[in-house]
């Protein structure tokens, strides 16, 4: 079971702790250099007014200065305290996040979030947390520690304006949590909706071309507008709930330094005639006067920073999935399967032979015996029970409707899922594979760093030329005017769908790798560049004696491997 | 560097200043907050020194009740005040922010598509959102803070030189200059930080999309490992910047208050002298420093403001460079004549993307209405890139494009859409639903009678019909609810919708068994029948014989003389 919110929230903050000491320590320095100050200015006005013979300046200068200096001090070290604190969470949080990622596998992670709902809660969700280090848990402390010293001191000095104060703070928190009720709830609201429209920007962008073409702009400008417009509505309802609540927190505050000054004024006046309100002098009333407004900060700053425990919460409701370990995919699977967490950086064997002897390099490459899955929440398998042996040098094509559990099974050759129920077995080769997509990601850089990635040493010029001149792209292409160091972004600035899938291509051959787990390779193309990518990869498998495993609901890919797997299902409309 | 930072607040000014009363409404009322909590703090000061006065008898008469009033009414004054000042600005600002999205996705949309493609999507994604959010702060947390501050400040002077000598207002002003001079120096050092932040944040966001994006590909050279560590290690590196940033901000807040409450001090101890010399009451001598004190929320305010101007003046400048200027022009030229529309011809064109390497041509096209041109050419050849020319999306290396006798890329790009209709290979359809693709915001034009007629010409009202949503159904990111080929022919019924003289086809029937060509071409006639249309494929077999034909082959270098054999009937 995942942690709640709240508790992940503390749990973060766990190894960290010592920062949270500091930022006591330094508060309490302040509270007391706080009444410290009072009460020179108080006993200096007393006595200029009663006795200015007992008025020493330098003391009250000297002692002033040094105590606000002070102040001051502790007050910043709390403050940076409070903020190594959120550094280090966010810092480990950050980590984690990515390891996560790789630990959970494209295709797992395909189904938590899209890219950009990936990257949103990576930076923004993970800023939000920022304020419930930096604000709250200082807050937190300071709320009880500073106006318990400031209590302490005023109901010494004067026990009715100690009640005054004592019964006004309750009220406070209690306000603050009737209004602040609904506060978690519209702040989800309003994170999944700006979530929703970084998302829906990025889809608008990249639909750009298309959107141009239809005349569509206008529209989609209105509705960008719209968009907008109403995740200000939900954001101005989390707002003014946040707003509220500091108000009612200020209002109480104004109204019981209102009383308390009013109080002492009555009683200094010789207008009340009970209780201590007759010992009151100058002094003690001027004293208690200038505590007042200090013992309402705290309070008043943790008010402020209940708005950031409430953005913190959402947040932290977005990231607990993602530093979620990964599970098992659906609940009361074969005890058989579950395997131990992937290992780094081997994307997750779950049986691991090292096949040295020559005996076993002439059987399997990979075995998948009696494998499914079906994800969570799903009625239906993601993959009904599967047997499939893949031998070295083979091409198989898994072919059926969508649906039907092609690229999951794909995923469980390349390890990125783990089945319910069955094993897979993965022999010597078979731990490197070539993994192309229906758009091979093409990274942010130029063609060499592109191709670079496949190993580890530097790569020759020559070497890559190669590769790229027989996967089909010579580096003489028009589309690679600058040859090697034409640069590559995410929208394949020049080259085409099949170009694109080329550089792939040629990137797998570099890497050397005899397994090639190929995603519906072809799908994003039209028939004839097809057909001419088809030709050059199965010519290289021919050649570099490849095993093919392809993803696929073309006929013409099905028709060139050797063997088909068809998943069945409902024939595809 | 200044002139750029001139240009950026000149752009915020325009962005903000739609809605100034509203801004002026709520300085003016976060100013009234700011001297409400002075007042509170120096009328209860006044009056207990005075009541203790009056007590001990050395004060004659003595108005209690309304000092008591007047703090009362402080009190709510200030807390009210303090409440509409946020709802207003805040609902003004996010009201401008949501403005300024749709102008910039305007912006955005009236760059050429080659600008485009030269960012990465979630690096334009960034300014559209976050660098956006970021320009709150400008009228929040800058200026806001700024004006309130300077009225405020202004109110205290006023009080302190009706109240006491000269060197209380001196001691006011000095404390306010000093706080501002502090505040600068932050501002200069929080100025430079916060550019790097913003545009390694955006650098972050790039190499996260590779990291999330091709996971597949790292996983399978194991680089996922080493990636994830760089990612790590820069992550670091970045908070370790922002703290350091965040640092300066922290520390000065408390060198902000401290002077403050140096000053208060020193005001104490000039009010005590004044009033040993007889020259102001006692009151009057505890609320002189009361009020200075008073002032610590005040100038306490300033640090951050400056601090946060870096920021917003660095994410204005990322959002003004997608909005480039004249990018919001929507002039037609004129309004094409549906009768006689022009018709599309190409003279010596020559495509491809550098003069060294031309693809195709010199071409002299002119394809007859309801005669389709297919254009076949082996892989690579730049059919698509004729395409492209042909749509004006990308200049001819030589020779021209022409609608009518104007040149295409004379015209605007809305104009040009207006008469052409461009299918292209590769579709990258929006996330919406099926009936926004076929007729983006226009659904009065279009009843459902004809979407439905339209994704029926394509053989795709099966297919649509199946699903409970119908017309109102989802696509998916990228079309992913839908095969490459179902996009493709959904995108075909909206050209069908568009209804424009000129067609461009890039493979429109790829993944088609040919029967269902056969349908689909026979339902489609009527409509090709009155249109200027070419039409890029690898297999011509499957089209009607009596169409144009026109096989690309690579054109000579340019330095030869020889002229090739441009287009053959088939």
């Amino acid at each position: 079971m995942n942690a709640t919110p709240r508790q992940w929230l503390r749990q973060r903050a766990r190894p960290h702790r010592h920062w949270l000491w500091l930022s006591a320590a330094g508060s309490l320095v302040a509270a007391g250099a706080t009444i410290g100050v009072s009460a020179i200015i108080a006993l200096a006005v007393h006595r200029a007014l009663f006795t200015p013979e007992h008025l020493e300046v330098a003391v009250v200068l000297g002692g002033g200065l040094a105590l606000i200096v002070l102040r001051y001090l502790a007050q910043g070290l709390r403050d940076l305290a409070g903020q190594r604190l959120a550094h280090e969470v966010k810092g480990a949080l950050r980590s984690e996040l990515l390891r996560r990622a790789r630990e959970a596998g494209p295709a797992r992670l395909a189904t938590a979030a899209t890219t950009g709902e990936w990257i949103e809660r990576f930076q923004a969700r993970g800023e939000d947390l920022t304020g419930y280090y930096v604000r709250y848990l200082p807050a937190l402390q300071a709320v009880i520690l500073i106006p318990v010293a400031i209590l302490i001191t005023v109901f010494w000095l004067d026990w009715l304006a100690g009640l005054l104060l004592l019964f006004a703070a309750p009220l406070i928190p209690a306000f603050m949590a009737i209004v602040g009720m609904g506060a978690e709830q519209i702040h989800r609201q309003q994170q999944a909706e700006q979530d929703r429209l970084a998302g829906h920007f990025l889809d608008r962008i990249r639909a750009l071309d298309w959107l141009r073409r239809a005349r569509a702009i206008e529209a989609t400008q209105s509705e960008v507008v719209e968009r907008s417009h109403h995740q200000r509505r939900l954001t101005m309802r989390t707002l003014r709930v946040a707003f509220l609540s500091s108000a009612v927190m200020e209002f109480f505050s104004a109204v019981a330094i209102g009383m308390v000054a009013i109080y002492i004024g009555f009683a200094l006046f010789g207008a009340l005639d009970y209780g201590p309100a007759l010992e009151l002098t100058l002094f003690t009333g001027l004293f208690i006067l200038l505590l007042a407004p200090e013992y309402f900060l705290p309070l008043r700053q943790f008010a402020q920073s209940y708005h950031d425990r409430a953005g913190a919460l959402a947040a932290a409701e977005a990231l607990v999935p993602l530093t979620a370990p990964a599970e098992p995919l659906a609940a009361g699977a074969d005890p058989a399967a579950a395997a131990p967490p992937a290992p780094a950086p081997a994307p997750a064997p779950v049986v691991d032979q090292a096949t040295n002897d020559p005996a076993a390099r002439s059987g399997p490459l990979l075995e998948l015996e009696a494998v499914s899955l079906r994800y969570p929440g799903q009625d239906a398998p993601a993959l009904p029970r599967t047997t499939l042996t893949i031998q070295p040098g083979e091409s198989i094509a898994i072919t059926g409707p969508s649906g039907a559990g092609k690229s999951t099974l794909l995923a469980l050759c390349a390890g990125f899922l783990q089945p319910d129920t069955g094993r897979v077995q993965r022999h010597g080769d078979a731990q490197s594979f070539v993994w192309i997509g229906q758009q091979a990601h093409l990274f942010h850089g130029t063609l060499r760093e592109n191709l670079q990635l496949a190993r580890r040493e530097t790569i020759p010029d020559a070497e890559m030329a190669s590769a790229l001149a027989q996967a089909g792209l010579p580096l003489q292409a028009a589309e690679l005017p600058d040859g090697l160091e034409t640069a590559i972004s995410e929208q394949r600035r020049g080259l085409s769908g099949g170009q694109a899938q080329r550089v792939a291509i040629a990137r797998g051959l570099l890497s050397g790798y005899r397994l090639w787990l190929l995603d519906e390779p072809t799908s994003a193309l039209d028939a004839e560049t097809e057909q001419a990518l088809l030709d050059t990869l199965f010519d290289l498998a021919r050649e570099h004696a490849l095993t093919l495993v392809v993803a696929t609901h073309h006929t013409a890919v099905q028709a060139r491997c050797r063997r088909t797997l068809d998943l069945g299902g409902p024939p595809d409309a | 560097m200044h002139r750029h930072g001139l240009r950026d607040l000149r752009f915020l000014h325009a962005v903000f200043r739609q809605r100034q009363l509203w801004y002026w409404g709520a300085w003016a009322l976060l100013a009234l907050t700011w001297v409400a909590g002075i007042v509170l703090l120096a009328l209860s000061g006044w009056f207990i020194t005075a009541t203790a006065l009056a007590g001990a008898g050395l004060l004659a008469t003595l108005d209690i009740y309304v000092p008591s009033g007047g703090i009362r009414t402080a009190a709510i004054a200030r807390t009210l005040a303090r409440y509409s000042e946020r709802l207003v600005s805040h609902e003004a600002v996010l009201r401008s922010l949501a403005d300024l999205r749709g102008r910039t996705f305007r912006g955005l949309a009236a760059r050429p598509a080659r600008w485009i493609r030269a960012y990465r999507s979630g690096d334009l994604q960034t300014r559209l959102t976050g660098d956006i959010d970021t320009l709150d702060a400008m009228p929040l947390r800058v200026v806001g803070p700024i004006v309130a501050a300077a009225l405020s400040l202004l109110v205290t002077l006023v009080l302190a030189s009706w109240l006491a000598p000269w060197p209380a207002t001196a001691l006011l002003l000095a404390a306010g200059i000093l706080t501002l001079l502090v505040s600068l120096l932050l501002a200069w050092i929080g100025q430079r930080d916060s550019r790097q932040l913003v545009r390694a944040r955006a650098r972050e966001r790039i190499a996260l999309a590779d990291y999330i994006g091709g996971l597949a590909e790292l996983i399978a050279f194991h680089r996922a490992h080493d990636t994830e560590q760089t990612l790590a290690r820069q992550n670091r590196d970045h908070a370790r910047q922002l703290t350091r940033q965040e640092s300066v901000g922290t520390l000065t807040e408390p060198v902000v208050q401290a002077v403050v409450a140096a000053s208060s001090l020193l005001m104490l101890l000039l009010a005590l002298h004044w009033y040993a010399h007889g020259q102001i009451s006692a009151p009057v001598a505890v609320l002189l420093p009361l009020m200075t004190l008073g002032l610590g929320e005040v100038l306490g305010s300033l640090p951050g403001a400056w601090w946060r101007a870096g920021e917003s003046l660095a994410a204005a400048r990322r959002v003004r460079h997608v909005i480039a200027q004249g990018s919001t022009r929507t002039d037609h030229p004129e309004q094409p004549d549906p009768a006689a529309p022009p018709q599309l011809s190409t003279q010596a064109l020559v495509t491809g993307f550098e003069s060294r390497r031309p693809l195709s041509g010199p071409l002299d096209l002119a394809p007859a209405p309801g005669t389709p041109l297919i254009v076949t050419a082996p892989s690579g050849r730049g059919k698509s890139t004729l395409l492209d020319t042909l749509a004006g999306e990308q200049a001819p290396l030589g020779g021209s494009v022409r609608l009518g006798s104007t040149p295409l890329d004379a015209l605007p790009v809305d104009a040009r859409y207006a008469r052409i209709s461009y299918l292209p290979q590769t579709l990258h359809l929006p996330d919406t639903r099926i009936r926004e693709i076929l007729a983006p915001g226009a659904h009065d034009d279009h009843p459902d009678a004809a979407l439905w007629d339209a994704l029926h010409q394509v053989d795709l009202a099966d297919r649509v019909g199946a699903d409970a949503d119908g017309l109102d159904a989802r696509i998916g990111e990228g079309g992913q609810h839908l095969s490459g080929g179902q996009r493709q022919r959904l995108a075909l019924a909206a050209l069908i919708l568009q209804d424009r003289p000129i067609v461009l086809l890039d493979e429109p029937f790829s993944g088609l068994d040919s029967a269902t060509i056969q349908r689909i071409l026979q339902r489609l006639q009527p409509w090709l029948d009155r249109r200027q249309c070419v039409l890029v494929t690898h297999a011509p077999d499957a089209l009607p014989p009596h169409w144009e034909r026109l096989e690309l082959s690579r054109p000579v270098p340019a330095s030869s003389t020889d002229s090739q054999a441009l287009a053959a009937r088939g």
